[in-house]
């Protein structure tokens, strides 16, 4: 349990990039390739690519980035497997809301760089083998 | 009858309340998209709803659609409901065991003692208040993260937004009886037990547009307490209602003649 020092008053809330995943689409085709919307918080500050599996998100050096995703089914399983992203720029750990089996990743931009992509694995549903993005997204300094 | 369909309904809402508007900041999915459903995950989205009728062209049944809204960047609605209780119980009661731990170790007061009040105060986080109009779904919750920590009231910035409500669905489909809308209960455990949903007249085919009431919760701070004031704002969608029949997923094929591919069948000698 941690909890930030009064004197970091000014706290930013991370962005929050959100991945919605039409898992039975996804399934069927065996890819990610026309099932996958990604969207984040950071619209006003410059993001582009709403909706698309090319979200280009707007990040600095310090920047908390956090990467959680949504069923186009409630009832299917959808999960973060990975984020393969250049570690130097940015190194995701996955976490949980505390008390619960939720999970989330998170990870600081840890220096400003040109347009960093990164492709995400997903766990679909029963299938054992994660199923990678094909198009990437990016983060944009 | 057919399948229910969900249309989600997820807004971007630190933007949507900064700049007042849902519009650009709502993005709408259903799960019609091989029907024929167009602009998935943008605010335009059309759905499709194909009728579905008896042979003498009567309508053979209606179609059923629920609405399921989200916050894009807050604690995620896979959580279980009421999280915000719940964290609001567990830190009370780890505060608690700190706080016999301090006073079982320190009977003179001393700056470390303080020290270590302070800590405890911020680890209990900020309570909400709960106004009349507040009651129930808000609470006895605490201010929380979107990370699920409790925090401070100095640290509200990164506070989660609670999920957007529906609070009324009109326009042109409700008034020309093409839906059928009204808010629903239910034990269901993602939409926090109420929900919209709407029977669809398909006899009637065409497009047809429809407004969302949506209410927001903006964090605001008077007189040193902080509390979720709605924030009411409007979106609008739109169903297409065709007179196609259903096809066969796996051949693409109507419901007419089955698929059977038109090879010499045997004993014709063709």
């Amino acid at each position: 349990m941690t909890t930030k020092p009064r004197r970091e008053a000014a706290v930013k809330r991370p962005i929050s990039i959100t991945a919605v995943v039409d898992a039975v689409g996804a399934l069927a085709a065996g890819n990610m390739h026309g099932h996958l919307y990604m969207y984040d918080t950071n619209k006003s500050g410059g993001s582009t690519g709403f909706g698309t599996e090319e979200l280009q998100t707007k990040a600095r050096r310090g920047d908390q980035i956090l990467w959680n995703c949504l069923a186009l089914e409630c009832e299917a399983y959808v999960a973060i497997d990975d984020i393969i992203i250049d570690r130097d720029v940015c190194e995701p750990v996955r976490k949980v809301y505390p008390g619960t089996d939720v999970a989330y990743w998170t990870g600081t931009v840890k220096k400003d760089a040109g347009p960093i992509t990164y492709q995400i694995k997903f766990k679909l549903g029963t299938r054992d083998e994660p199923i990678t993005t094909t198009l990437s997204s990016s983060l944009v300094g | 009858m057919p399948q229910q369909l969900a249309i989600i309904v997820l807004v971007d809402v630190g933007n949507a309340l900064a700049s007042s508007t849902l519009e650009g900041n709502t993005y709408l999915f259903d799960n019609m998209k091989l029907h024929g459903s167009e602009n998935q995950g943008t605010g335009e989205l059309v759905t499709a709803i194909n009728g579905s009728y008896w042979r003498d062209g009567s309508q053979a049944s209606e179609q059923v659609l629920n609405w399921l809204p989200y916050s894009l960047g807050s604690i995620p609605p896979t959580v279980p409901r009421g999280y915000e209780v719940e964290r609001a119980r567990q830190t009370d009661e780890q505060a608690l065991a700190e706080l016999q731990e301090l006073a079982a170790k320190s009977t003179v007061p001393s700056a470390d003692a303080e020290a270590e009040l302070n800590r405890i105060r911020r680890s209990v986080g900020t309570r909400v208040k709960t106004t009349r109009r507040t009651r129930g779904r808000m609470s006895g919750q605490k201010i929380v993260d979107v990370t699920g920590q409790v925090v401070t009231e100095d640290a509200t910035a990164a506070a989660s937004y609670p999920a957007p409500v529906i609070t009324d669905i009109y326009g042109e489909a409700v008034e020309s009886k093409i839906m059928y809308p009204a808010e629903y209960g239910s034990p269901d455990m993602v939409t926090d037990g109420w929900y919209w949903s709407a029977t669809v007249d398909t006899s009637r085919p065409g497009t047809y547009s429809y407004m969302m009431r949506v209410q927001l919760h903006k964090l605001v701070q008077t007189n040193g307490e902080l509390r979720w004031d709605p924030v009411n704002l409007t979106c609008a969608s739109a169903l297409k209602i065709t007179s196609e029949p259903r096809r066969n997923a796996f051949t693409k094929a109507g419901i007419g003649p089955l698929p059977i591919p038109s090879t010499a069948r045997p004993g014709r000698g063709a």
